[in-house]
């Protein structure tokens, strides 16, 4: 019988060698070092994750690139965030000061089912609890809609973030922005990595 | 904390939007938490173009394995960065990213590779999908991890959890999972070609991608591998190196509400095996996914797979195996506080051996698994979830088996989750356990027409019930950390019993469920992100795996399902550092504890990856392997067993 149980097993594992110890010593310090001598701070609670920064300037960007024609030339632009309050804490900070187009830009925090109406653009984030809801919605009033999902276009979304190659790329539906009489501006389909053109 | 401007903006090239800005993007992110909007500097990430966002590299952990690691379950995601980053350039060798896996390479072409003990070349009580298609083998319920391969560069991540996973999917994942998922075809619209090479292995691949029509995406690969003999302590040639080739295509179509994925994969390769001609292997699978959200409360998932393989291993046996899976899944969401998932599925495979001395009894055999499960995901309160789920599976040698499962996760704030979880799971018979046979013709012993192993007559499913309890925390974007504690008890493990009865055309011995054992650990990791330019990964696992025979087996071996060979512990730490942003440097130190039967001594070892970018499509690897010792061995007896020498490699890839 030749169980193979652990109680049997003795065999302490050789010590890690004091000079291995001290190399990696000076490995991770030499890295730590190197780190803030190149110019990057050390993290600080409460800071947005990069993902959600550079999703929160996306946002801020496309609304200079959609001509929203309903509404008064000089009126603020609205913006609700649903089920991202970190993107809406960022971008209330990014667009603070920095009118687009001349217009004020307005963040608001959504509650799931809140009714779309006066907003221009809404961002959907990936934990909305009803998110095809929310793009029905946003499409009957002509609302610039942005998600964050796998399906995102297939939904009925204008814009959908994917992360492709660790970098915050977006896809574009026409149809979907022809449907809210929203005119995207060649410039932004033009970095676009991928645009839909014919209804899926 | 104001930004140096200059810096930036050297940082920050203008024109030549291929260029990652890596250094700047950090500093951004780091800064534009603190500054205010009154004082905003120059330099915030608001000011950025469309294509300067674009380039950032996001090193931080993305919000979807952030949510899939809020499971209540133990599950370590390795991502596709993870898998770039280390310089692994296989399945088995990008398994050791993950710390809840014990990884033993056996020889040029096997491993050894388990969670949760158990470990062994004949492994079988782990699931191991690809995109969702089992490629677990019902003549021994493991894996041969020869013949399966993926292009690295197109996987998305792989998820591996640790402990049972029967009630989603099916016997088999007793210990665990492993689901490599690939990406979308949507994903992967350049040319990529990457050739490596260094003293023991070779491989190139060739990908490509494209659009069909407007709403679908396509890519196609041909890659090739070749990895030489290993050698023994005393310089013994194991003749186990091997030669492969692979070509495959997926194609991804946007649907209304949903989406149609095909893909496909074919392989013929030539394997190593001492003193015979080489093994061949062939196969070609296919795979066909549709998905449809149908509502906000409910979504539909089917799934079609064409599987074929062939094995012909001189000496032993040649395997025909021909597959067919449908599955079909159903989520829905009933008020507030039920998430209901159920489906069903069923696979025939149609095995066909042509045996030689020993082999498999009826040589052709059908087999038909079919099953369903239902799942419900209970809102107690906001914060507690309470997860009941039930499986039932039948299968051609023992009916119905039933796998049920209960889950509880309470989220103590945001960033914390304790979770248990408790759950019965079963490995049903595969072929070995009831059909091998030695000789597959029977002799005359006491005039009487006997085998001298003789199947498994009344072999049973091996049960295992298991206990986990786990926390998981997040305190920071760049802090996380997870424990598991678990016990599982193992009932009816596999033992080679006689057989005294002296009837004609049975066994001297037979496959029983005369063993028993039980396995406790804790498996724990954490990740720390110091700066967005370095991350620090640790992994560590405890374990104690015990098996043993019941009062009347008569085992006289021992290795035929209770060969533990475990370490008491393993761990790994890996660091990965931006230097600047065209070269990364990452390096991984694994520790496993002594094996104690057969021993193998407990080892330490270093592998490291320096990768430089000279030009946005063009990356330059160096990569080194097994650094701290000339060489080590990770499994098996002496004298015959491997050994793994420390090892350099080029990697060239260019993007098209």
């Amino acid at each position: 019988m030749t169980t193979a149980t652990l109680s049997h097993n003795k065999l302490a594992a050789p010590a890690m060698p004091g000079w291995l110890v001290l190399v990696f010593a000076v490995l991770l310090a030499g890295f730590g070092l190197s780190c803030l001598a190149g110019g990057a701070q050390p993290a600080l609670p409460g800071v947005p994750t990069l993902e959600r920064s550079v999703k929160a300037a996306y946002l801020s960007k496309f609304l200079g690139y959609v001509d929203f024609a309903e509404t008064a030339a000089s009126a603020p632009l609205n913006v609700g965030v649903l089920a991202a309050d970190d993107i809406a804490a960022e971008l209330t900070r990014i667009t603070a000061g920095r009118p687009v187009n001349g217009r004020p830009v307005q963040v608001r925090r959504l509650r799931d089912g809140e009714p779309l109406d006066g907003l221009e653009m809404v961002f959907i984030g990936a934990d909305a609890s009803r998110p095809v809801q929310a793009l029905r919605n946003a499409a009957e009033k002509s609302v610039l809609s942005v998600t964050e999902m796998d399906n995102g276009l297939q939904q009925g979304a204008v814009i959908n973030f994917r992360l492709v190659d660790d970098r915050v790329r977006f896809e574009v539906s026409l149809p979907a922005a022809e449907k809210g009489r929203l005119r995207l501006s060649s410039r932004l389909l033009s970095v676009a990595y991928h645009i839909q053109k014919d209804k899926p | 904390m104001p930004i140096d401007n200059s810096y930036i903006y050297k940082m920050l090239p203008v024109d030549n939007r291929k260029i990652a800005p890596v250094a700047l993007a950090v500093s951004l992110a780091l800064a534009v938490g603190t500054a205010s909007a009154a004082d905003m500097p120059p330099g915030d990430i608001a000011d950025l173009s469309l294509e300067q966002l674009e380039n950032i590299v996001i090193t931080s952990v993305s919000r979807q394995e952030e949510r899939l690691a809020n499971a209540a379950a133990s599950i370590f995601i390795i991502s596709a960065s993870d898998i770039r980053r280390s310089g692994v350039r296989s399945i088995p060798e990008a398994l050791r990213l993950a710390p809840n896996l014990q990884v033993s390479r056996v020889d040029a072409r096997n491993y050894a590779i388990t969670p949760r003990g158990f470990n062994s070349p004949f492994e079988n009580k782990l699931l191991v999908m690809i995109d969702g298609r089992s490629v677990y083998s019902p003549l021994f319920s493991g894996v041969f991890w020869d013949a399966q391969d993926v292009v690295m560069e197109d996987i998305e991540r792989i998820e591996v959890i640790s402990g049972p996973g029967a009630t989603i999917w099916g016997v088999n994942a007793v210990n665990g999972v492993i689901n490599v998922i690939t990406r979308s075809s949507k994903d992967t619209q350049d040319g990529l070609a990457t050739i490596s090479g260094g003293k023991n292995d070779r491989d190139g691949t060739v990908r490509y991608g494209g659009k069909l029509g407007g709403a679908g995406h396509y890519r196609a690969y041909a890659r090739t591998v070749e990895v030489d003999d290993t050698y023994t302590a005393g310089g013994v040639n194991t003749q186990t190196g091997f030669r492969r080739r692979q070509a495959g295509f997926r194609a991804d179509w946007d649907l209304a509400q949903g989406g149609l994925t095909v893909s496909g994969d074919a392989y013929q390769g030539a394997l190593g095996q001492a003193g015979t001609k080489d093994i061949k292997i062939s196969g070609a699978n296919l795979l066909s996914r549709w998905t449809r959200k149908l509502s906000d409360e409910s979504d539909l998932r089917l799934q079609l797979i064409l599987d074929h393989t062939e094995r012909n291993q001189p000496n032993a046996f040649i395997e025909r195996l021909d597959t067919i899976e449908l599955e079909a899944q159903h989520g829905a969401r009933l008020g507030d506080s039920h998430n209901i998932a159920w489906g069903a599925g069923y696979r025939f495979s149609r095995d066909q051996i042509t045996n030689t001395q020993s082999g498999f009894l009826p040589a052709h055999k059908d087999l038909h698994w079919a099953n369903i499960f239902a799942q419900d995901e209970i809102s107690l309160r906001d914060d507690l979830r309470l997860t009941l789920g039930m499986k039932v599976e039948h299968n051609t040698y023992t009916g119905a088996e039933y796998l049920p499962g209960v889950r509880l996760g309470w989220s103590l704030d945001p960033t914390q989750l304790l979770w248990a979880n408790v759950a019965r799971t079963v490995r049903a018979p595969s072929r070995i356990d009831r059909d091998f046979y030695a000789p597959v013709v029977p002799v005359m012993i006491g005039g009487v027409p006997r085998y001298i192993v003789g199947g498994g007559p009344d072999f049973q499913s091996e049960v295992a019930n298991v206990a986990e309890l786990g926390y998981r925390i997040q305190p920071s974007p760049q802090v996380s950390f997870s424990a598991t504690a678990y016990y599982a008890q193992y009932d009816r493990l596999r033992t080679l019993e006689p057989n005294t009865a002296n009837l004609p055309n049975t066994g001297l011995q037979e496959f029983r469920n005369l063993g028993d054992g039980h396995v406790r650990g804790i498996e724990m990791w954490g990740r720390w992100q110091p700066v967005d330019s370095w991350r620090l990964n640790a992994g560590f696992v405890v374990q104690s795996v015990r098996s043993g025979l019941k009062p009347g087996s008569k085992d006289a071996t021992g290795s035929n399902g209770l060969a533990t060979n475990d370490p008491p512990r393993h761990w790994l730490l890996r660091s990965s550092h931006d230097l600047n942003a065209q070269t990364q440097f990452d390096w991984t130190l694994r520790y496993t504890g002594a094996l104690p039967n057969p021993h193998v001594p407990a080892y330490y070892e270093l592998d490291m990856q320096w990768m430089w970018k000279p030009t946005p499509n063009v990356d330059v690897a160096l990569i080194g392997q097994n650094l701290l010792h000339a060489s080590h061995p990770e499994f098996g007896a002496l004298p015959g067993r491997s050994m793994f020498e420390r090892s350099a490699q080029l990697k060239l890839t260019w993007r098209f």
